[in-house]
């Protein structure tokens, strides 16, 4: 016995090294087939094949009728007999097209949906794309191809290729899947160092700067494709307004800091924000006012430089994580709206509510009194507590709960009986 | 071979959650509430507290304008008297200076006041010396218990270190990679510790250093938006979580020790909690804004 485990020891000792260095048979091989036994076997029953594999770009194993290199002729777990996952069955060929450290990657290919751009078999479009040019990207870009239809000021390359400063897999250099850094990219067709470019800009060193803090990259109705909302001073060429003059060695440093810049044209926002009790901290901070707002231009309203949900939630995550986990949505947060509740800038009340009086400000969207009878307001005192007055939040949690209405507790079981007792079973 | 190797396996996996949850052993029990000042009046989103390290409770009565005072005995909080003044019509920080002075932080005039032990406004901290022009705007100060006081100027991203009379001392960087802070706290051998609301973490400097580093990493799985941090005699970091309703406790080396409280009404629990300082022997002392009352809770490991 011992002396048969001893050879066993042995065999396994030669076989597997070499085991491990031995090529995994190809997949024609690992089935056996026979000769004349590939692609044109299975074109045999898959006759309308014929027609896609005409077409002018193949994809290199349908082209050597290697159907077995992704398909499973007999069983498979995944759709379409897949020999693997759709996530992961085209990367074992094409690996490397997502850099290691990419800074923004193509949601489609995230998700291994390589099949919302490529025919995984054939197609008339090089790299096997399902639409040629521009028309492949406005696909599910709409909203933009829409935008840059109706602009009336046009960036050329937009019109030429999204490929001219997009990758569409990933890029390791940058957000929005773009080549390079912003400004080298832009730099690459715009050169600085001419004078038109000098002037254009009122001699400021903007050569290093981010040009598309003042630039839609898309087009724009505004003259230099400045973004939709243009703060006036850079509307009317007046940098020097907030910024040290142009000839200055520190030309883009501001003149003040915080809100103090802002503070020089918006003092009476500024003025009326540092009167109430409570500022939103952010306004008082380094950032100041840029927290929030774009200095320069911004395709939202008032210079967000977000839509107001996504803005507030990149402080307030916490909050935005509620309301999506909430059973029932309150619109205004579903919506983003967060100022249809909250003073963006400050107020005199918690939370910066635009009334001091939350059924006040509840009944501006909520008729109480369709809603319910139940008593509330400063008279209605707490039973739980004889320091707070029954409102609207002493039963609902505004930016949501797991439960219905997003009530604080189950409204079957617990929220009554926090007050009323004497009906506890 | 196979049994070494879920050996290995099984200790990585018991020290990769170790490193997250070291020891959730850090318990907080209530104790009972303060409701009222002595003519029985109910406070008003109180947002701070602070206690003189012998007796004496102060608290921050933020919705009614005021500061109030109590002696505190065993478990039990006396009214020790109100102090309303024009100077600070909206306070939201309180803390005690070495010599039974109070200071005040205004969230109207973003101020801080001094207030002699007897209740009488003696005039703001102008912070002088060497520090840049501009405004300051503290967001929140704590106290050395030699006097020293640490004002965490959020327009200049620092913390400046002034001196009892309000003499600049230092200035303490912020990290550079922080969200926001909105709140700090000095512990007895004068290491700062800094809250960051928004990426949930804390910050520390010891007494010498130029800057805040990170004490800890993001701690989203165990908090929602931090905005108060007490250290108590033992080393204990606590933190208010306002929008979580809760209380986390650290260790000295940021290591997670527990979480304790929870949404509600009933004694014990809270709503938005906004302030907190260690109380006398192996208490803490919140201030539990939405709920009206400051929530007194022993520390027990």
């Amino acid at each position: 016995m011992k002396t048969r485990i001893g050879v066993i020891t042995v065999l396994l000792a030669i076989a597997l090294p070499a085991a491990a260095t031995a090529a995994p048979p190809a997949p024609q091989d690992r089935f056996r087939l026979k000769a004349g036994a590939r692609g044109k076997l299975c074109l045999s029953c898959h006759a309308t094949f014929q027609d896609t594999v005409s077409r002018p770009f193949v994809h290199t194993p349908v082209k050597a009728g290697d159907c077995t290199d992704c398909h499973d002729p007999h069983a498979s777990s995944h759709g379409k007999l897949l020999a693997a996952g759709a996530a992961t069955i085209c990367s074992s060929c094409h690996a490397g097209l997502v850099p290691e450290k990419a800074r923004s990657v193509h949601a489609p290919v995230l998700a291994g949906e390589c099949i919302r751009c490529h025919d995984p078999h054939a197609s008339r479009n090089k790299s096997n794309l399902i639409a040629a040019g521009n028309d492949l990207c406005t696909g599910c870009h709409a909203e933009m191809a829409k935008t840059i239809s109706q602009v009336k000021f046009r960036h050329a390359p937009v019109a030429g290729s999204c490929l001219g400063c997009h990758d569409p897999h990933a890029s390791g250099k940058s957000e929005f899947l773009l080549k390079k850094e912003v400004p080298a990219l832009c730099n690459d067709c715009h050169r600085a160092d001419q004078p038109v470019f000098a002037k254009q800009h009122m001699n400021y060193p903007v050569a290093k700067g981010r040009c598309t803090s003042c630039h839609d990259p898309h087009g724009s109705n505004n003259a230099g494709i400045l973004w939709a909302t243009i703060h006036p001073p850079v509307a009317d060429k007046m940098c020097s307004q907030c910024h040290q003059e142009a000839s200055s060695p520190a030309a883009l440093a501001v003149k003040k800091p915080g809100f103090e810049l802002c503070r020089g044209c918006h003092s009476a926002m500024v003025n009326e924000t540092l009167a109430r009790s409570r500022v939103h901290w952010p306004v008082l901070d380094k950032a100041g006012c840029q927290n929030c707002h774009s200095p320069h231009a911004s395709a939202r309203n008032a210079l967000l430089k977000e839509p107001a949900g996504l803005l507030c939630g990149t402080c307030h995550a916490d909050t935005i994580a509620r309301q999506e986990k909430s059973l029932t949505k309150h619109a205004p947060v579903h919506d983003g709206n967060c100022a249809a509740c909250h003073f963006p800038h400050a107020s005199d009340s918690v939370f910066l509510l635009k009334e001091p009086n939350v059924v006040g400000l509840c009944g501006t969207c909520h008729n109480w009194k369709e809603h319910s009878n139940h008593p509330v307001g400063e008279k209605a005192v707490d039973p739980r507590n004889r320091n707070l007055s029954l409102d609207c939040l002493s039963c609902h949690r505004s930016h949501g709960s797991p439960f219905k209405s997003f009530a604080t507790f189950d409204t079957g079981a617990d929220l009554c009986v926090q007050c009323h007792q004497d009906v506890r079973r | 071979m196979l049994k070494a190797l879920r050996g290995h396996c099984g200790a990585l996996l018991l020290l990769a959650l170790g490193a997250t949850h070291a020891a959730e052993g850090v318990k907080l029990r209530p104790l009972p509430a303060i409701y009222t000042d002595d003519r029985g009046s109910g406070l008003k989103q109180p947002e701070g507290v602070a206690f003189d390290g012998k007796s004496l409770l102060a608290v921050a009565d933020t919705g009614n304008r005021r500061l109030l005072k109590y002696t505190i005995a065993g478990d039990q909080a006396t009214p020790a008297g109100e102090i309303r003044l024009a100077e600070i019509p909206y306070p939201i920080r309180v803390q005690f200076g070495p010599g039974g002075e109070l200071f005040a932080l205004d969230g109207r005039s973003r101020r801080i006041a001094r207030i002699s032990p007897a209740g009488e406004f003696k005039g703001y901290v102008e912070p002088s010396g060497d520090i840049q022009a501009g405004p300051l705007m503290p967001r929140s100060f704590a106290i050395e218990r030699a006097g020293s006081i640490y004002v965490l100027d959020v327009f200049r991203a620092r913390v400046l270190v002034l001196d009892p009379s309000g003499r600049t001392g230092r200035t303490i960087a912020y990290p550079g990679n922080q969200g926001f802070l909105s709140d700090l706290a000095v512990d007895e051998r004068g290491t700062v510790f800094a809250v960051d609301s928004v990426g949930r973490r804390v910050f520390v400097a010891g007494k010498p250093d130029a800057a805040l580093v990170p004490l800890t990493g993001d701690l989203r799985a165990d908090l929602a938006f931090p905005t108060a941090v007490a250290v108590d005699g033992q080393g204990r970091i606590f933190l208010a979580d306002q929008n979580g309703d809760g209380i986390v406790i650290l260790g000295q080396d940021g290591s997670f020790q527990g979480r304790q409280a929870g949404t509600g009404w009933k004694e014990g629990s809270l709503r938005y909690p906004s302030g907190l300082c260690a109380g006398p022997s192996g208490t803490i002392l919140v201030a539990d804004r939405e709920n009206g009352r400051v929530q007194m809770f022993a520390v027990s490991e």
